[in-house]
């Protein structure tokens, strides 16, 4: 049994970062290589587990094969270190250490010219990649939040990778520790709300192995007050990891690091590990049907104001981050009405509603891998424009098309799949997701709120579409603009390589839910009424080209996306349309409001700062004051006037002596007279 | 005298060790560190020889000291789960702070005299188990160490060093009063001489009224919470580790804190169960006051010794609030906070010592884009404000997660569950402070504002030393049942015991 092996997966890349930290600087590129061998080993590794698992007996009963030893006990309760392996696991598994090892190739290009740091950088990713291999492996959540804070550790050192010693001198280096500081707080934040969660849970359950907490038995067993908690606290968790409202505001400033870096973040790693939470505790959410509306809520309001800022963006990488903070909202979107339709259904027994649900948790976690896929995509062809140009403005770019002509053709790949193009790999998933938020819109009693939810989904839909074109546009397409004119055409082919790998899978990945893979990933409960993930076969193809186009929805989003692209072609291509006349040459408030990302840093700073600075500056003041003065105070008091610094100076230990002595006698007189009226003794 | 003679040997070594380098002046100076470091390795060899024991009960050593008239006390030595570990940090710590300092240029002799006694008095509170031995070994951590800031500290060294002895002393004197009140009633109670052994007034425990232990767990509670320190009793800490010299501070920290909170667990909890009750409130608040407000102070610290005094502080707090909940894994995770506080803090000391060494000040205003000047320095103090702030994987992780746990579930018990805000806001904190101190002193421009020219970065054998340490935190971060299975043996049933 390969699957038995699995510990391998995150183990190998953790060597590497071992090895490379430690003699990077005696290997070619820094140990970049090595790094690219691990990624490729556990992406081989990988998927000698899942063909495994997925052709095994497990697969269909009961879902998952897990294997641990006892780590630890806490309270009496063993915790143990070990291995799940499921449909999630494997799906995360894979599109992590592909896209992680692609970057990884790309990087010996990217990162090129970097000399000796080129041996941290290598170390960092690949200790990046042992967090999310080994969250996606984990057997319980203790095990996960080791490996979900280790990511945490590694977004912090590369966001901060420039933060000294910047090529570009020393304001963006102040800026990158900043980043960097940012993204460890702000996740930190939902960090601490997860730990919460898992005290609530490991109190109430006695354990946190996935096989007992999701046990519906033991679910349905405990208190549902403590689950709510419970799940509300974890969820905060993937909020601050995904960079949902209201903790979103770390993901665009962590654009400071290198492009890489942010591909990394953004497709395999990091912010996937909320929605991969999520996933995970789909059976424990769906205990209780508010959850899982907070869930679509915070979803389908981060994908709509995320997509807004970056409607006016001009650095090419700030507008793919909003873009980001966009789609995973409608995987949340997507997992909350999933999960409501679930609870639904599981109150009223309706299979039917159950199904509808499961789709929702299909899309979310189809969209979550096709999103890796075009949005590792579209950083690295990014990467490529920046490497050309050494600019992120896109004022300054445009015409590059002639010039790059692969990163060109690539990127607009990576463009039509996020816009959802018909039959590009983002299509299919985005609108199974606004399917399943109108789906839930017509059932339970905050169905009118998933119908709001859903019409944000399609503006966001539309406005995903204009600003993607609007940067592909602006880039490739028009006359050369300053640095475009300098740029040194197209990059070499370590980065060009895997830009058409990865352009390919934007564009085709789409089609598992075709071949019938669907099945893969979706969730239910099984024959022993246990939640399962996988195991039941694929609706194929005729169904869901049934289910999407026989909808009349799915036909005005590709209008929508059509004209957008349209609008957009208009603006920045033919230039006949001036886009200067919808926000009054951007004294609108909108425009504004869009462009200060409707105030969030600025309130993020005013609150952190009062709370933070402004309170310690009062505390210290009190420490030095008051109580410190009251201790120096009462010194004196007893050695006589200010004697105490002036006596100490001269070290003479005697006159402490008599005092110390004094006070001995004294306390003792007090104490014995205490004991004589309690009568103690 | 009975028993084996390991333990009093363990004890008696550094005293030996500090006899020798004490007459080790004029030409024999340059020896000094070299016979100290020997020492220390004896005393590290022996904790290691206990550390793999099977039972460490074989180990017991006890003997006659002082007989007459109805008063008795002994020499007895012994470990435990809850010892061992701080046995066993004491006795790495104080080699590693040894080296660590090897260019200590001034009277040499005399430094490593000082640093050795403090290591006697150190060993021997961790093993005596007679009140009397304990009170005499907690005072001789005093006096080495008022001098050895007084001699050896920065420019208010002599202010700090009295404050640090008046106030520790103070608090041990009221602990004394706590000693006599247990040794008198425990004599009328058992009905036979007054006897100072841990196990003689043990035995009287069931005989302690309510009224008693209340008053006397107060007494005592006061002399140890000074040393842990907790707020408001904390501020001789700060001032004695900014002008400690590096290895007096990674010592105070490092161990001389958990001299409190042992004798909390040792002294309070197993002979004053009803006290505890009673006063178990104002502990939980204390401890939560000290985690909340040492965090606060740390950020608003511009020298990065007192930050790490002030973070201090707030550990010591969770291992207040983890003791305070009075279950098994509340004391279970004290101790281990203790052991993880006590190998993290010791890096964070050295490193912040070292920056002030080695780059001139340690002013954080000061400083900046260290990190492409000083890469072995900015390593290290990443790793240690990393694993200070809990980073999982790391030894501080297990020690915060179980405490805070345990606490979580006395709030269930007491059904306050909204004060599970509180543990959690002094880990966002703890995460704050740590990366905004990093953000100033290690990254962005190189500062300009401090003459970085004699700056040169650590040499190897800092690098080494620090990175045992480091090795350490992983180690332990990585199975925390090493340390937690000595813990379990003492821990486990606490509650049920007494």
């Amino acid at each position: 049994m390969i699957v038995e092996y699995v510990w391998l997966v995150p183990l190998i890349p953790i060597l590497c970062f071992v090895l490379v930290g430690f003699f990077g600087n005696h290997m070619h590129q820094g140990g970049g290589y090595l790094s690219i061998a691990g990624a490729a080993a556990s992406f081989i590794i990988s998927i000698a587990v899942s063909v495994e698992f997925w052709t095994s007996a497990a697969y269909t009963d009961p879902g998952y094969v897990t294997n641990s030893i006892t780590w630890f006990s806490l309270g009496g309760h063993d915790v143990n270190l070990g291995y799940y392996v499921d449909s999630l696991a494997c799906l995360v598994m894979l599109f992590a250490s592909f896209i992680s090892m692609l970057i990884f190739i790309y990087s010996l290009g990217y990162m090129g010219d970097q000399g000796g740091r080129k041996r941290r950088y290598f170390a960092e990713v690949s200790l990046f990649l042992t967090g999310m291999l080994g969250l996606a492996a984990s057997s319980n959540m203790i095990e996960m939040f080791v490996f979900w804070e280790l990511m945490g550790l590694c977004s912090y050192l590369l966001i901060g990778f420039w933060s000294f010693n910047h090529p570009e001198g020393d304001a963006k280096a102040i800026n990158a520790a900043s980043a960097a500081k940012k993204a460890f707080l702000v996740t930190r934040a939902g960090d601490v709300c997860l730990m919460g969660g898992m005290f609530v849970l490991f109190q109430a359950m006695g354990s946190l192995d996935y096989t007992v907490i999701f046990n519906t038995a033991n679910l349905n067993a405990a208190n549902p007050d403590t689950l709510f908690l419970a799940s509300l606290l974890i969820f905060g968790g993937a909020i601050g990891k995904s960079a949902q409202f209201p903790l979103m505001d770390w993901l665009p400033d962590a654009m400071a690091g290198p492009t890489t870096v942010s591909a990394l973040i953004h497709a395999a790693t990091m912010v996937k590990a909320g929605v991969y939470l999520v996933a995970r505790c789909f059976p424990l959410f769906v205990m209780n049907i508010d959850v899982m509306l907070f869930v679509g809520v915070i979803g389908g309001v981060t994908a709509f104001f995320a997509a807004t800022m970056a409607m006016n963006n001009m650095n090419i990488k700030k507008v793919l981050a909003y873009s980001t903070l966009s789609q995973l909202g409608y995987m949340f979107l997507s997992l909350g009405a999933g999960g409501y339709l679930m609870a639904l259904g599981m109150q009223s027994g309706d299979t039917a509603l159950m199904a509808a649900g499961a789709l929702g948790y299909t899309a979310g976690i189809l969209h979550m891998a096709n999103h890796a896929f075009f949005k590792g995509l579209l950083f690295l062809c990014s990467g490529s424009v920046i490497h050309s140009c050494g600019t992120e403005d896109m004022r300054l770019m445009g015409g590059l098309g002639k010039k790059m002509k692969i990163t060109s053709i690539t990127m607009l790949i990576g463009s039509l799949s996020i816009a959802g193009f018909p039959f590009f790999a983002g299509f299919w998933s985005k609108d199974l997701v606004l399917e399943t938020a109108l789906d839930a819109a017509g059932n339970g009693a905050c169905g009118w709120i998933f119908l709001l939810l859903w019409f944000l989904g399609v503006v966001t839909a539309f406005m995903t579409a204009f600003y993607m074109f609007r940067l592909w546009y602006m880039t490739f397409a028009g006359e050369p603009r300053e640095n475009a004119q300098k740029s040194h055409g197209e990059s070499p082919h370590s980065m060009t390589i895997p830009l058409c790998v990865l352009s390919c899978f934007a564009f085709a990945f789409g089609f598992v839910l075709l071949f019938g893979f669907d099945g893969l990933f979706t969730i239910g409960l099984n024959a022993d009424g246990l939640w399962q993930v996988g195991g039941v076969a694929g609706a194929g193809a005729v169904h869901y080209f049934l289910e999407l186009f026989t909808n009349p929805y799915t036909y005005l989003t590709i209008i929508l996306v059509l004209g957008a692209i349209f609008l957009a072609y208009l603006m920045y291509c033919k230039k006949t349309v001036d886009p200067g006349k919808f926000n009054k040459h951007g004294q609108a408030w909108l425009y504004k409001a869009c462009a200060s990302r409707w105030w969030l840093p600025e309130i993020y700073n005013q609150v952190s700062w009062k709370l933070g600075y402004g309170v310690a500056k009062c505390v210290d003041f009190f420490d030095r004051q008051v109580i410190d003065g009251t201790v120096n105070g009462l010194s004196n008091a007893v050695i006589g006037g200010g004697e105490l610094a002036r006596k100490a100076q001269d070290g003479n230990a005697h006159t402490y002596a008599g005092v110390v002595i004094g006070g001995a006698v004294a306390l003792f007189a007090v104490a014995l007279i205490l004991f004589v009226v309690y009568g103690g003794i | 005298m009975e028993g084996s003679f390991l333990l009093p040997a363990l004890v008696l070594v550094p005293l030996i060790g500090a006899i020798i380098t004490l007459f080790m002046g004029g030409k024999r100076q340059k020896y000094a560190k070299y016979t100290a470091f020997v020492t220390t390795l004896v005393i590290l060899a022996i904790a290691v020889v206990l550390l793999l024991a099977d039972d460490l009960s074989a180990y017991d050593f006890s003997a006659n000291w002082i007989d007459t008239a109805g008063v008795k006390m002994n020499l007895i030595f012994r470990v435990d789960g809850l010892s061992i570990l701080m046995v066993f940090l004491t006795s790495v710590l104080v080699p590693l702070a040894l080296v660590f300092s090897y260019k200590e240029g001034d009277r040499p002799n005399y430094f490593y005299t000082l640093l050795l006694a403090i290591e006697f008095g150190l060993l021997g509170v961790y093993t005596s188990a007679d009140y009397f031995l304990f009170y005499i070994m907690w005072e001789v951590t005093l006096i080495p160490f008022y001098f050895l800031i007084s001699w050896y500290g920065g420019p208010r060294r002599h202010y700090a060093a009295i404050k640090f002895l008046i106030y520790t002393h103070v608090a041990s004197l009221v602990m004394l009063i706590g000693f006599f009140a247990l040794g008198f009633e425990a004599a009328a109670i058992n009905g036979a001489g007054v006897n100072f052994s841990f196990d003689y007034i043990n035995s009287a425990v069931g005989g302690f009224g309510e009224v008693f232990q209340t008053l006397v767990f107060g007494l005592l509670f006061f002399g140890f919470a000074v040393k842990m320190p907790a707020v408001p009793f904390h501020t001789w800490l700060p001032d004695a580790h900014t002008e400690a010299p590096t290895a007096g501070s990674v010592l105070l920290a490092g161990v001389m804190l958990k001299m409190g909170s042992y004798g909390i667990i040792r002294i309070c909890l197993e002979n004053l169960p009803l006290g505890a009750v009673n006063w178990q409130n104002v502990m939980i608040f204390i401890g939560v006051l000290s985690m909340i407000y040492g965090a606060y102070a740390c950020i608003a610290q511009r020298d990065l010794k007192k930050m790490v005094a002030y973070s201090s502080i707030s550990h010591m707090g969770l291992v207040m609030v983890s003791m305070g909940c009075l279950s098994d894994i509340g004391i279970e995770f004290a101790i281990f906070q203790m052991f993880a506080h006590g190998l993290i803090s010791a890096m964070l000391f050295m490193v912040c010592g070292w920056a002030g060494h080695s780059v001139g000040t340690r002013e954080i205003p000061l400083l900046g884009g260290l990190a492409g000047k000083l890469p072995y320095f900015a390593t290290f103090m990443m790793f240690a404000f990393m694993a200070s702030l809990g980073l999982p994987g790391l030894i501080g992780f297990w020690g915060e997660f179980g405490i805070v746990y345990a606490f979580y579930e006395w709030m269930v018990a007491n059904n306050v569950i909204y004060l599970l805000v509180l543990p959690l806001l002094s880990l966002l904190l703890t995460a704050g402070y740590y990366l905004w101190a990093m953000q100033r002193t290690l990254f962005g421009k190189l500062t300009d504002r401090i003459d970085l020219s004699k700056a040169h970065d650590m040499d190897r054998i800092e690098a080494i030393v620090l990175g045992a340490l480091a090795f350490l935190v992983a180690i332990y971060g990585f199975w925390p049942d090493l340390a937690l299975h000595y813990i379990d043996l003492y821990a486990i049933g606490f509650f049920g015991v007494i």
